[in-house]
């Protein structure tokens, strides 16, 4: 079967390379002129331009101008705004270089832990252009309603990391500066692929702010589950009420020690919600007449399809 | 698949070469161009090979996502395309080629203009290595036993299954368009691939019957198709998307030989055998189905420091497979087995409405104001269908039965403030209401939880950040309907009813509770390039109206997160975690006697003491032996958990008779753990700038101890047949080594 996949992947990938080659190729007119703003008037306000920052803090510059950020606006600014390069983020230099320059002094805003500049006024400038997309609901967010700064997670200056200027060597690393019990939570013997690397945590939440709960990226925490797992979405002949209402009712997407990432073990899960009449209602042991309703899947053993069932006579997931 | 990661390898290496040969240097001496564009570069390939390798029996828990075959490896391969001036960029990453879990990205944009994605991403996952199987798939889906059925113990000598698993593939393709930098068009396709099986079961009558551990066939593919526009203003941003998602499942259902019929096998009980026994059983597997989702956000600058946002979401889930009959056991047959229609007419209609508004509208007061609102109405308008009569496990008729349909609303809304104390400190305040809605189906039509908020943020000093905050929220029903689950019976019948759940139970997701809630997070930087982050998390869940059910949740976590580069050559990172989850939950054991009456006998109350408890250690050391020529990876994890479910009798059980008093008696359960530790190193050595090799090794240990599959065989008594699925222990130790080119800058 591998091989199949592999060649399959091969032709996506070669496609794709095809596609991306016509496109590169020069359109005889171009789809949009790059805007080349005019440099900004450092008497009239107090900008002094990119390059003369660049006389001090060459090393920086360097490292900036390789990112995707700063080869726009340090090369080809797409507005105004844009075109203020480092003072579009860091604020106007004049009194900064007048004053022989240092940190923080002409006002200069550093994004350092140490900046006396307010986090959200920081986070402000951030925003400014980071304000769609994955970014439309930072304002009122869980992070932002606590004031942590854009920088906490992101390093701006320089390619730390391949994808999103990430502050450590991976998102879960990033997260886990805060989250450190979901970080260690992908080590439980029953997880999803977070520490093999097939995903992490920006494959279900959204950390600048959603419309979900818990930062995450679906509009409910089911349709986050359904992305990867649609054939638990349904609708269902036989519905199991509170799989509807939410996956987390009896499961913990960050990993668990139980299998199949469930909260607690079978069968007691299911028994803190079924005290029906026989044998859902007892307690169980180690003797032969309750191997049946403990070992293995436990309940699941008959009620297996438990998420909910189209069959007609599925009305206790047996069938 | 040594042949296609050999050619993988020899591939690169002439693409290099040609690379090398067709090239022009131009400008700097590091540039390499090609056509114009600036090419760099780098791939590693290697060779890797166990010391010790976890037999095929041990391999479950070891390989469950990952592909760790020796040999040849083709590690990964970056390639970017850059024009000189940074606007085209083009960039071909791959990983772990030609193994069962590769993955692809190719990325190609102009900047600033638009960018195109390609993905492909494999994950194996293998479920079990120990499973052993009597039965042949003749078909797929379909599992045959000899026609006549062998003895249970048989089954315990059973062929093994290789593995019991499945391959994820995932594909995707996109583009963003960003035609202004104030607006961005989105678009993308996705296509996910399953195959393979994983573990199932199948019961052949009333409980108490038997069952057989079977697998279900997985061939399923969901497609995701994806488009959105969103524009944003300086004062107004909207974003509007729609997307669609088909899922295809090639297997309707799956179908296995009864152990137990026909014949009378030993093992099976007198019941299994009886006339009108299945001789194979039929189970529906999870049908086709499709959604489609409609979003709308707008988020709005108002004066006085105000931001609204608003978001709508419509999602439209569709479902109309055609119903299987109720069984196909030809013995039985009914009028009352005609099914009153062909299928389900599946839909379910979600809406969501968010509302937020954020303000700061004293200027010079440092105080924010933040209302939230939400509302997310799930309206399954499916039809209702009720069954004149079915068919039990494809063993026995039963009466009438009604599908219901389980419709709610749900509804937040969040107040708080939040002032700036003084320069360093934060305080903010906070209410917020939950409110369920349930319609008459679930126990509890409308509950209400009122929670509070207070939290703390402090920075005494630059290189300190303090977070505290504090929860608390209480829920509270009007009314508590234990008869909700007679919404599946059709006829009243008083008898019945009471065999159904107790009146004194509550289901921990509606029952009336009180929650407690403190986190705290201390953030020390006394050096710009030191971080020591210590957590603390506390919350204590009662119950305090479940006569029986969920009873009391605590759960506390300590943990520290610790980042320190004390020189530039070095980088430690390090986490820990100690956690400890605990629930009470009482219940009843509830038997009926031979007239249908059910026996509720309050000696016959047991309690369950449920608690986990597990460490979390990783470590991660990066160092520069040797500037620009040597350098040393160490990386490091453990983690313990150890469940107890620890049983007990509040009275010691008495009045009922002998077996049922043994029944009801509680017994004790061996606590099961299990334990996993994982060593990396890697020294890398320089020879130029370009070039560059490796030797590594890597260690890990699994150990497990489970009473409940520790010594699972397929047939243990009585009348049931397993999988003997098990997680086994293992230990691997791998050596390696890997060579790497770079190349361009």
């Amino acid at each position: 079967m591998s091989w199949r996949w592999t060649a399959l992947a091969v032709g996506f990938i070669a496609v794709g390379t095809v596609v991306g080659v016509l496109l590169m190729l020069p359109a005889s007119t171009p789809a949009q002129a790059p805007v080349t703003p005019a440099a900004p008037q450092p008497t009239a306000t107090g900008y002094v331009g990119s390059e003369t920052c660049k006389g001090c803090h060459e090393d920086q510059w360097n490292k900036f101008a390789t990112t995707k950020m700063g080869r726009l606006m340090l090369q080809h600014p797409r507005s105004a705004k844009e075109g203020m390069g480092c003072e579009g983020c860091h604020g106007p230099g004049k009194e900064h270089v007048e004053k022989g320059g240092g940190k923080g002094v002409g006002g200069m805003i550093t994004f350092a832990k140490n900046d006396k500049t307010p986090v959200d006024k920081r986070n402000q400038v951030c925003t400014t252009c980071h304000n769609k997309g994955p970014h439309l609901f930072w304002k009122g967010s869980a992070h932002e309603s606590r004031d942590v700064p854009c920088t906490s997670c992101h390093v701006v200056m320089e390619n730390f990391t391949p994808k999103h200027s990430l502050a450590r060597a991976t998102v879960i690393d990033t997260c886990g500066q805060c989250h450190v019990k979901q970080k260690d939570q992908q080590l439980r013997s029953s997880h999803m692929p977070l520490r093999e690397g097939k995903m992490t945590c920006t494959s279900c939440h959204n950390p600048h702010g959603t419309i979900s709960v818990s930062l995450l990226k679906e509009p409910w925490p089911n349709a986050t589950c359904f992305a990867c797992h649609a054939d638990k979405r349904g609708p269902f002949l036989w519905v199991h009420a509170p799989v509807n209402e939410s996956c987390s009712n009896c499961h913990d997407p960050h990993g668990s020690n139980h299998e199949r990432m469930l909260k607690v073990a079978k069968p007691r899960l299911c028994q803190q919600c079924h005290i029906e009449s026989r044998h859902p209602t007892s307690p169980y042991g180690r003797d032969v007449s309750s191997q049946k309703f403990v070992l293995g899947k436990a309940c699941l053993n008959c009620h297996v399809n438990i998420h909910g069932s189209n069959h007609p006579s599925g009305f206790a997931f047996t069938r | 698949m040594k042949a296609l990661a050999i050619a993988s390898v020899a591939t690169v290496a002439a693409l290099l070469l040609l690379s090398w040969a067709g090239t022009a240097r131009a400008g700097a001496a590091d540039d390499l161009m090609l056509g114009g564009f600036r090419l760099s570069g780098e791939v590693e390939a290697g060779v890797r090979e166990y010391i010790e390798r976890p037999p095929e029996s041990r391999r479950a828990k070891f390989q469950e996502y990952e592909d760790m075959r020796p040999g040849l490896f083709l590690n990964y391969l970056r390639l970017s395309l850059q024009k000189p001036d940074g606007m085209y960029g083009m960039d071909l990453y791959g990983t772990r080629w030609g193994f069962d879990d590769q993955r692809y990205e190719f990325n190609v944009g102009r900047l600033g203009l638009w960018d195109m994605f390609v993905e492909w991403d494999q994950i194996p996952h293998v479920y079990y290595t120990t499973a052993r199987w009597l039965a042949t798939e003749t078909g797929r889906g379909i599992f045959t036993l000899p026609s006549v059925r062998p003895p249970l113990n048989a089954h315990n000598s059973a062929p093994s299954l290789d593995e019991i698993a499945l391959q994820t593939n995932r594909g995707l393709i996109g583009l963003k368009l960003t035609p202004t930098p104030d607006v961005e068009v989105t678009t993308s396709y996705q296509v996910i691939r399953r195959d393979g099986n994983r573990d199932f079961s199948m019961a052949f009558g009333s409980p108490g019957n038997n069952f057989y551990g079977i697998l279900e066939p997985i061939d399923q593919t969901s497609h995701d198709f994806r488009v959105g526009v969103a524009i944003a203003r300086e004062q107004w941003q909207a974003q509007f998307g729609y997307t669609f998602s088909y899922f295809a499942n090639a297997n309707r259902w799956v179908r296995a030989d009864n152990p137990c019929f026909p014949g009378a096998p030993a093992g099976c009980a007198a019941n299994d055998f009886a006339a009108g026994s299945p001789i194979t059983g039929q189970t529906s597997l999870p049908p086709n189905n499709m959604a489609n989702t409609f979003t709308g956000a707008l988020g709005v600058n108002l004066p006085l420091r105000t931001r609204i946002n608003t978001a709508f979401t419509y999602s439209l889930y569709l479902q109309n497979d055609t119903f299987l009959p109720h069984t196909i056991n030809a013995a039985i047959t009914s009028p009352d087995l005609v099914l009153p229609q062909r299928s389900l007419n599946g839909i379910v209609q979600n809406f969501i409405g968010n509302f937020t508004a954020v303000s700061r509208p004293f200027g010079s007061l440092p105080l924010t104001l933040t209302a939230k609102y939400r509302i997310h109405d799930f309206q399954d308008n499916s039809d209702q269908i009720t069954f004149p009569g079915f068919v039990l496990d494809d063993k026995t008729l039963e009466g009438a039965r009604r599908a219901g349909r389980w419709s709610w609303i749900r509804q937040n809304a969040d107040l708080e403030g939040r002032y700036q104390l003084f320069a360093p400190a934060a305080l903010t305040i906070g209410v917020d209401w939950q409110r369920w809605d349930r319609n008459e189906h679930r126990e509890v039509p409308v509950s209400d939880e009122f929670g509070a908020k207070a939290a703390l943020d402090v920075t005494p000093v630059d290189w300190l950040l303090a977070r505290l905050t504090y929860r608390p929220s209480f829920l509270r029903i009007e009314r508590y309907n234990s008869a909700a689950h007679a919404e599946h019976a059709v006829a009243e019948d008083p008898v019945t009813a009471l065999q159904g759940q107790s009146v004194l139970l509550r289901k921990f997701d509606e029952a009336e509770r009180n929650i407690q809630s403190v986190t705290a997070l201390l953030q020390f930087t006394p050096l710009d390039r030191l971080s020591i982050s210590p957590v603390f998390g506390y919350r204590w869940v009662d119950y305090i109206a479940s006569s029986l059910g969920l009873q009391q949740e605590q759960a506390w976590n300590v943990g520290l997160d610790f980042a320190w580069t004390p020189v530039d050559r070095v980088t430690i990172t390090a986490s820990y975690s100690h956690e400890q989850d605990t629930s009470k939950m009482r219940s009843r054991s509830r038997p009926v006697t031979g007239t249908g009456a059910t026996l509720d006998f309050v000696d016959f109350d047991w309690v369950s003491n449920i608690a986990d408890t597990i460490d979390s250690f990783t470590l991660n050391v990066r160092t520069t032996l040797i500037p620009s020529k040597l350098d040393w990876i160490v990386s490091a994890s453990y983690q313990y958990a150890l469940g107890r479910i620890d049983n007990s009798n509040p009275i010691i059980p008495k009045s009922g008779t002998a077996a049922q008093n043994l029944t009801a008696t509680a017994q004790p359960w061996p606590a099961f753990e299990d334990e996993l530790a994982t060593i990396e190193t890697a020294l890398r050595y320089y020879f130029t700038r370009s070039w560059s090799a490796s030797v590594f090794y890597s260690f890990q240990t699994f150990r497990k101890h489970d009473w409940r599959t520790d010594t699972l065989n397929p047939f243990i008594g009585p009348d049931a047949v397993w999988q003997a699925n098990d997680s086994r222990n293992y230990t691997a130790h791998i050596i390696g080594a890997t060579l790497a080119y770079r190349f361009g800058r």
